[in-house]
């Protein structure tokens, strides 16, 4: 009978017919970018009015040409990664308050336009939001964060245009390496610089936390077939294997896959104490209640790239409750930023008051990058100087909510600044918050205060 | 046992992208629509579910009826609205229309929802964390279970449907021949509509399993409508039952490939879509052609 009904539908649509429009389908489904294109962006001047450059008496609206700063500001606001740049409207907000006046630069003073655009966490994008910055708006300086998928093309179109570029939120080893350079030769770059965590960091924090919980050192691991996966397969596993854990790797999963049963099925005929992983949010969950429902249960699962937000363990429900992941900032770090003045703690509660949000830890590192953008500015003692500003950049030290950033002292790329990552754990809330996170390590940076122990998953 | 395990998670898998894929073949069957923004709807399902959860704190499961009638409203409408006008221009402007319907749900959602992961898991309750345990290496999910239940009720509900009641006749009467239909005295604007309507309930159907097994943010979208359309093109066009013995396939091609090797699990789905495509003019399909 059914068979019947089949036919009824099917004989009326050849097979050809279906193909011919999936054909169109898949060739609609390959330029999303195109359409997607006509994202705009928003433009702020802000500052002071010209009246004092040069004594004379003038309106803003005449200030002569060269007055004004410009700078690029590029984050994922849509699109897979743009749970990175939901809170980069309100530090923009924070660093168009302080510039409300402008700078004094060299006896000059200057207007500070911010041009924020979304590389809707896409290379295509980012590359070209990247070119329009530097082409049509002519900006003097660019700063971008949250991962390679973003930053790695805004800085390439940067760095050949000679425009001085800051980036945030990505492995350093995939900016730097990850765009051509050698390790034993000197860097390419003039134009770019970095401030972030890189695989050492993970290892510091990871080895130095672990052993609050005894376990068998043995570690499942779910590193997916990405950049940040393969990566972390070539540079941490060794590292770990170094301190005598045990990597079980199942082997690298694509992402947006759909079960993981498999790979669940071996941690536990390897009794894997221990799990670390690098998804993408949404594969997390999907294995995470999968190993739920076949018994999958370490005593130490450590997260990374997910669970960085808090509404990523809200999503998990109970599941969520201690799972372990480091941060590069939190409101705990004791450093404040030089632009606005403004400490983490002040940070993190002014976000959460103006949005109803809790604080991620985004907030950090986005507001470090207008302190050191400004800071570079001011030392270049010309703005408009491109290679004035570079190389006020390759000697800046400037406390921002990350720390204390000082190029120039690490010996592997004159570009990068290692920032510091604190272990920590999700537990439940005891305030207005489902899930709290607590530091449990500071090995990377004994001012950043610990307020608890690791605490074992199951 | 670790192949009976992966062939009975890849069971599970496939009920899943059945439901999903049902509300496209329903559409793809009666109006030949290729629907580019199933993927999208079953989102928008899923976030009214979860704003009316969030909410009122109500089981997931309660809700669904509301939202359900909704989604069915969304469809009706987007029919009457949209579709109905795009279909007189010709095959292209349909498939344009739902492509850009997709990017503006996705981005409406972005805007409304803000891009955090929303989940329907813990809400649901012990449902999605019991499971039956047989062997060290093989336990059964109740909420695999579950989804594979309701996607064989649902695609075997709507082949009773279209088999047995007036309006379900009438779907059929008004697919095979929308002018011959009218002649009869059916109204055949109506019956798109309502047509329109079930399928993207049923694509809020799954966009709510969506968020009780995984999780959704405003772009899950267009990730999952590829399964969806794999799911459909193996089983068959237009055939319900196709639709779910398509998802099954695909479901076990993809935990058997990660039995293999974890990267193999959405390659050996592809292949095995790509598989079927390639041998299109031989067995049932050619004989189906035939026929057509």
């Amino acid at each position: 009978m059914a068979d019947k009904i089949d036919r009824i539908l099917a004989d009326q649509i050849s097979r050809r017919d279906l193909l011919k429009r999936a054909g169109i389908a898949g060739g609609l489904l390959a330029v999303p970018g195109v359409l997607a294109a006509c994202g705009s962006s928003t433009t702020t001047t802000t500052g002071g009015s010209a009246t004092t450059a040069g004594g004379t008496a003038t309106t803003a609206g005449s200030a002569p040409a060269g007055e004004t700063i410009k700078i690029g500001f590029v984050s994922p606001r849509t699109g897979p990664a743009s749970g990175f740049g939901e809170p980069d409207p309100y530090v923009i907000d924070l660093a168009k308050k302080a510039l409300a006046n402008g700078l004094d630069i060299g006896g000059k003073k200057y207007n500070v336009e911010i041009i924020d655009k979304d590389g809707q966490s896409n290379p295509a994008m980012g590359a070209q939001v990247a070119q329009e910055l530097i082409n049509s708006d002519k900006v003097d300086l660019i700063l971008t964060t949250s991962t390679p998928e973003t930053i790695n093309p805004v800085s390439d179109a940067a760095e050949a245009a000679g425009v001085p570029h800051i980036c945030t939120v990505c492995p350093w080893e995939a900016w730097y390496f990850g765009r051509g350079a050698k390790p034993d030769q000197p860097s390419p770059f003039k134009f770019g610089f970095i401030f972030a965590f890189g695989v050492e960091q993970f290892h510091q924090t990871y080895v130095s936390s672990w052993p609050q919980i005894p376990t068998n050192k043995k570690i499942g691991v779910m590193w997916p077939n990405d950049a940040d996966g393969n990566a972390i397969r070539a540079a941490l596993g060794p590292l770990l294997a170094k301190d005598g854990y045990t990597i079980v790797d199942p082997g690298a999963y694509e992402n947006g896959t759909n079960d993981y049963s498999a790979q669940i099925s071996k941690f536990k005929s390897e009794n894997c104490e221990m799990f670390n992983t690098f998804p993408i949010p949404p594969d997390f969950t999907t294995f995470w209640r999968q190993a739920a429902q076949q018994g999958f249960k370490p005593k130490i699962v450590q997260l990374a790239k997910t669970g960085l937000f808090p509404s990523q363990i809200e999503a998990l429900g109970d599941l969520g409750n201690n799972l372990a992941g480091a941060a590069y900032w939190a409101p705990i770090f004791p450093y404040k930023s030089t632009l606005t003045g403004v400490t983490s703690k002040e940070l993190g509660d002014g976000y959460e008051k103006a949005s109803g949000k809790q604080w991620n830890q985004q907030l950090g590192p986005s507001l470090s990058l207008f302190d050191v953008g400004i800071e570079a500015l001011k030392a270049s003692g010309n703005p408009k100087d491109k290679a004035a500003v570079a190389a006020a950049m390759a000697k800046m030290k400037v406390e921002t909510p990350l720390g204390i950033l000082e190029w120039g002292k690490f010996p592997v790329s004159p570009n990068v600044v290692p920032t510091t990552l604190v272990n920590g754990q999700w537990v439940k809330g005891t305030g207005k918050w489902p899930f709290d996170w607590v530091c449990v390590d500071n090995v990377e940076d004994p001012n950043i205060p610990t307020s608890a122990k690791l605490q074992p998953y199951a | 046992m670790t192949y009976v395990n992966a062939v009975f998670q890849g069971i599970i898998l496939g009920g899943f992208y059945a439901l999903l894929a049902c509300g496209l073949s329903l559409i793809f069957g009666v109006m030949r629509i290729i629907n580019l923004a199933h993927g999208s709807l079953a989102v928008l399902g899923a976030f009214i579910t979860w704003w009316i959860v969030d909410k009122t704190s109500l089981s997931p499961f309660l809700v669904l009826i509301p939202s359900l009638i909704v989604m069915f409203g969304v469809g009706w409408a987007l029919q009457r609205g949209l579709l109905e006008r795009s279909l007189r221009a010709g095959i292209l402007i349909p498939l344009l229309t739902t492509f850009g319907l997709a990017i503006v749900i996705d981005n409406v959602l972005l805007g409304v929802f803000s891009p955090d992961v929303r989940s329907l898991g813990g809400q649901a309750g012990a449902v999605t964390t019991t499971s039956w345990k047989v062997s060290q290496q093989f336990s059964i999910s109740a909420l695999g279970i579950l989804i594979l239940a309701v996607a064989v009720a649902v695609l075997g509900g709507l082949s009773l449907f279209l088999r047995r009641t007036t309006l379900g006749r009438a779907m059929r009467a008004t697919a095979q021949d929308s002018d011959t239909a009218e002649l009869v005295g059916i109204d055949s604007r109506g019956v798109y509509a309502r047509a329109a309507g079930i399928a993207v309930a049923t694509a809020a159907l799954a966009g709510v399993f969506l968020a009780i097994r995984a999780v959704v943010e405003p772009s899950a979208g267009p990730t999952q409508l590829i399964f969806a359309f794999e799911a459909v093109v193996i089983g068959g066009f237009g055939s319900l039952w196709g639709t779910l013995v398509g998802g099954l396939i695909l479901g076990v091609a993809q935990t058997l490939g990660a039995q293999i090797n974890p990267q193999y699990a959405n390659l050996a789905g592809h292949l095995v879509f790509l598989a079927v495509i390639a041998v299109r003019s031989g067995g049932i399909l050619a004989a189906r052609e035939g026929t057509a």
